[in-house]
């Protein structure tokens, strides 16, 4: 039996990068992957959605390039070039995973694993790349770290039918459906549904609960809803329920209260299911939560002494760099004495029109902790940049402890604002103050200068607004 | 005119009480009998409820203070009266006293007092010759040595300290008089390197608002940085003051275990009997509890025993001449004892109907200061805790304590035979300077017989 110090299960952004920097701490490593590198993420979640979304957001952005004095006519796209574009990336990034593995010694097992035993594995090829012709393998492993991610499940109430599809298998659609019906307003429903918007197809959101994307910032909430029906033409509804679905040959139709909906295609947008009951567990001596989860301790260790988990599998906040966080930590763990904790500031990023950024507390959070709290918001609107690449929209917001004057949580609506929000992880990770941020020179013209503005209007100090009490006065002249 | 709601005066003993929660806030309307606020006194925590029906006009004193009894403490009166200035007087906080507190609540020992005549004596007597005990020194060491009286520092040299969130007590003066110059703190702050101290923004910002100094401080962050976490660590790590409630019981408990040696002697019950014999009782709708038993047959046993029902400074010896069992209730703040008032008179009925009253108040914090003094005995019952056995301290004024534990199954050899028998554990504890070894065996046995005499029993309920 081949033995290793580490054996990773799963090459998603959680796994993989635990096998590289365990192998760079001296450990023997093996990669144990079922499927392609890079898991759900590179292969079937972040990766090929961003690429979409950037053909879309650059098509919708030609179509409007009227308003900064270009002409361009005609302008169309090729559904199937996109896919194929973003194939292509996929690929791209697939071979510099394997590279980047190989270049670290890190041992590739091809197959599904499970557990024989705390310290054993079993690696059974796939039956369905039998070209692989190898047989079953046990692998004897010092320290396991579990990250084999979620896996799209189709809700068990739709009906199985070509015209009702999971994200895993929208993405392979090389032609555009001319109206979707997406079934869950969270993160991957809202963004399928902006860039089906942008793309010109006719899109109907339902949900569940009250709003798309509960639990963010309720302002941020009503910018997106408002952008989403207004520019793209979404319809959204929620609060109710997608019932009675049927599909056949020339659509699907289902009711949602007394309203009966229908279009080409409807997207499951929820429902990812655990992968743990694969691993059978119960050999190593572990269980899962009610959820079908491993429990982790803050240091990434499950109840198992030798066995760590990372990621999706874990139970949230499934983000990919939060799973490759937590892989590195766990590796790092699994090699050394001396313990690191996970992180707990974690931004997370929504690539809709506009995009959002998000990391801390939200408002209602903060307020829920019994926490007394300021906060501070600018509109990218009054920003020299966000005019000049013509996109005035949206807002900063931060919210700071009203003692501390920490920093607790910040929310960003708008162009770019999945990249902006990385300045403001930064600040929260280090505790900063608000008062340290406004003081912070940001460069003109930039759309990170809205920080510092929100930093100075949380602080009663706004330059570039003005404040409610002129206003008023402003007003009446 | 708006009314006064005064502190009330809740025992003989009472001189002040601290108030410790407000359940109305200004502009609420108030009803007659309506609980207004609670307070705490040396032996328990109130609720205190208006005599009058109006508008909460002013809150004159707030939650945490401390006021002697008959202080206004608010007006009640109608909507938009005008309320009287006043201030209050003697307040103190009741957090963060400290020492001074401690020291103020030994000037009223709280002796168990008027248990009948011997034990009002006795109450007195300790009192008068409490004088000087080692707890009455300045006690609980302070969390940095405190500062001389005469610190004295610049205010430039204050501002720096505080600025950078060091103790500035701790830093040698050589200004004159010792006075603290701005140059000393800057030379202590080069010596213990904080030039070299990490620390997050928001975690100074909180330092300096909390007074807690850097330089105590280790990081528990990876990278040798003192974050928000250090501090709050050391917040939670703070010493704080005991509520008044604990720092009475500390205080009587150490007090107790101090000068009566106490000695322990244990002995095992068979309540197989007994307990089928309240099952059956139970079954016909009559119902007692094993406290109500134990109770029952620890007062009678005391008639014959009244050495174990008295009292001893060390000099003298009090026999008390009422039989008065003290039942130790545990709350969340800490224990109370309400007293079952000759107890040898009652009938079991009588007991169990008395002792369910004041447990229930006693749990709800209603019992009066009057109905925790004088008891002669006390009887701790631990049995709903599932313990095999333990000792308890005897309670100040009296002699002996009975501990009793959980009845559990155990197997027992009878006629050399190994059956299955309901056991439960009694541990006598009591004070060597009055009662003796023989003495506590005797009392105890004669305890377990009572219990065991199932005759007894059947012609007592
Ligand atoms: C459509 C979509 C869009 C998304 N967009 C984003 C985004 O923009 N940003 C973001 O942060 N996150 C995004 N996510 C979430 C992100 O993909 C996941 O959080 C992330 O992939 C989790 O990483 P992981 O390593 O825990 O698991 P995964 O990436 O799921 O990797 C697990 C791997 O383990 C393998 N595996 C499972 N079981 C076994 C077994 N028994 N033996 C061997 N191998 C096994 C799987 O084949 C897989 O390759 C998106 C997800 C989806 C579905």
């Amino acid at each position: 039996m081949e033995a290793f110090g580490v054996v990773v299960i799963g090459a998603g952004p959680g796994g993989y990068p635990a096998a590289i920097r365990a192998a760079q701490l001296g450990a023997s490593v093996a990669l144990v992957e079922k499927e392609d590198l890079g898991g759900t993420c590179l292969n079937w979640g972040c990766i090929p959605t961003k690429c979409l979304i950037s053909s879309s957001d650059l098509y919708a952005r030609v179509k409007s390039a009227g308003t900064m004095g270009l002409k361009v006519e005609g302008a169309s796209f090729d559904y199937a070039a996109m896919s194929d574009r973003k194939d292509q990336v996929v690929r791209t990034l697939r071979n510099g995973v394997k590279q980047l593995l190989k270049a670290n010694v890190v041992k590739v097992f091809q197959g599904t694993a499970s557990f024989q035993g705390r310290n054993r594995i079993l690696v059974s090829p796939e039956a369905a790349s039998a070209a692989s012709s190898s047989e079953p393998v046990v692998i004897g492993a010092d320290k396991t770290i579990i990250a084999t991610g979620t896996s799209s499940a189709m809700p068990a109430f739709l009906p199985r039918h070509a015209r009702v599809l999971e994200s895993r298998a929208f993405l392979s659609l090389k032609s555009l459906p001319s109206s979707v019906l997406v079934l869950g307003g969270g993160v991957i429903g809202c963004e399928f549904a902006c860039m089906l918007g942008q793309l010109g197809a006719r899109v109907t959101v339902v949900e569940l609960l009250e709003d798309i994307l509960w639990g963010l910032d309720a302002d941020v909430r009503r910018e997106l809803r408002r952008h989403m029906e207004k520019t793209l033409g979404v319809r959204i509804l929620t609060g109710g329920t997608l019932e009675d679905v049927s599909a056949d040959e020339r659509r699907v139709r289902g009711r949602v209260g007394t309203e009966w909906v229908e279009a080409d295609v409807l997207l499951a947008a929820f429902g990812r299911k655990s992968t743990a009951e694969q691993l059978q567990l119960e050999n190593a001596g572990l269980g899962v939560d009610e959820r079908g989860f491993i429990a982790v301790d803050e240091y990434g260790r499950t109840q198992v002494a030798t066995i760590y988990a990372v990621g999706d599998v874990t139970g949230g906040p499934f983000l990919a760099h939060a799973a490759t966080s937590q892989g590195l930590v766990a590796a790092e763990n699994a090699c050394r004495r001396h313990l690191r904790r996970n992180e707990t500031c974690v931004a997370s990023c929504i690539f809709t029109s506009p995009e959002i950024g998000t990391v801390g507390l939200s408002e209602q959070e903060a307020q829920h902790q019994g926490r007394k709290i300021k906060t501070g918001k600018f509109m990218l609107g009054a920003l020299g940049k966000a005019l000049a690449i013509g996109e005035p929209m949206g807002f900063v917001k931060w919210v700071a402890d009203a003692e501390t004057d920490q920093l607790l949580g910040a929310h960003a609506i708008g162009p770019h604002a999945t990249g902006l929000i990385a300045e403001a992880a930064v600040a929260i990770r280090a505790e900063l103050t608000a008062a340290e941020l406004a003081r912070t020179v940001h460069a003109h013209p930039t759309l990170a200068e809205a920080w510092m503005e929100a930093a100075h209007a949380l602080r009663d100090e706004p330059i570039h607004t003005i404040p409610e009490r002129t206003r008023a006065k402003a007003g009446d002249q | 005119m708006p009314r006064p709601v005064v502190m009330p005066k809740l025992g003989q003993s009472e001189e002040e009480g601290t108030l410790v929660r407000w359940l109305k806030k200004e502009g609420d309307g108030v009803a007659k009998g309506d609980v207004l606020f609670e307070i705490e006194t040396d032996k328990a925590l109130l609720e205190v409820e208006s005599f009058f029906e109006g508008i909460l006009l002013k809150i004159v004193v707030p939650e945490g203070q401390t006021v002697p009894v008959q202080t206004t403490v608010a007006f009640i009166g109608d909507p938009g009266e005008a309320v009287p200035e006043i201030t209050v007087p003697a307040a103190k906080p009741g957090k963060g006293e400290g020492p001074r507190a401690s020291a103020k609540v030994s000037e009223h020992p709280p002796v168990a007092a008027a248990g009948g005549e011997a034990q009002a004596r006795a109450g007195r007597r300790i009192a008068r010759e409490r004088v000087p005990r080692p707890q009455e020194r300045p006690s609980p060491p302070p969390a940095h040595p405190e500062a001389p009286s005469i610190f004295k520092i610049s205010p430039r040299a204050a501002r720096l300290a505080e600025e950078c969130a060091v103790d500035p007590k701790v830093i040698v003066g050589t200004g004159p008089g010792g006075r603290i110059v701005e140059k000393d703190v800057s030379s202590y702050l080069d010596t213990k390197g904080y030039a070299h101290l990490r620390v997050t923004p928001t975690a100074k910002n909180l330092a300096r608002k909390e007074g807690i100094d850097l330089f105590n401080l280790q990081p528990s962050d990876d990278g040798g940085r003192i974050g928000v976490a250090d501090i709050e660590t050391a917040l939670a790590e703070r010493p704080k003051p005991m509520g008044r409630m604990r720092r009475v019981i500390a205080q009587r408990l150490a007090e107790s275990f101090r000068s009566a040696p106490h000695f322990f002697v244990t002995v095992s019950a068979d309540l197989t009997e007994l307990d089928s014999f309240r099952k059956e009782l139970k079954s016909k709708g009559v119902s007692y509890t094993v406290t109500d038993f134990i109770l029952k047959a620890v007062a009678a046993t005391l008639e014959g025993f009244p050495a174990v029902n008295s009292t001893t400074d060390g000099e003298k010896i009090w026999w008390h001449s009422r039989i008065d069992l003290g039942l130790a209730v545990a709350l969340e703040q800490g224990l109370v004892v309400p007293v079952l008032r000759n107890a040898n008179k009652l009938t079991l009925a009588d007991i169990h109907e008395q002792a369910t009253e004041l447990t229930a108040r006693a749990r709800a914090g209603k019992l009066t200061p009057g109905e925790m003094t004088g008891s002669t005995f006390t009887i701790s019952n631990m049995g709903m805790l599932d313990v095999e056995n333990f000792t308890a301290i005897i309670n100040p004024g009296e002699s002996a304590i009975l501990a009793v534990s959980s009845l559990a199954k155990h197997p027992v050899v009878r006629d050399d035979r190994v059956v299955i028998r309901s056991l439960m554990k009694m541990t006598l504890s009591s004070d060597h300077r009055i009662i003796d070894g023989a003495l506590a065996a005797r009392f105890l046995n004669a305890i377990r017989n009572k219990l065991e005499e199932i005759s007894l029993w059947r012609r007592l309920v």
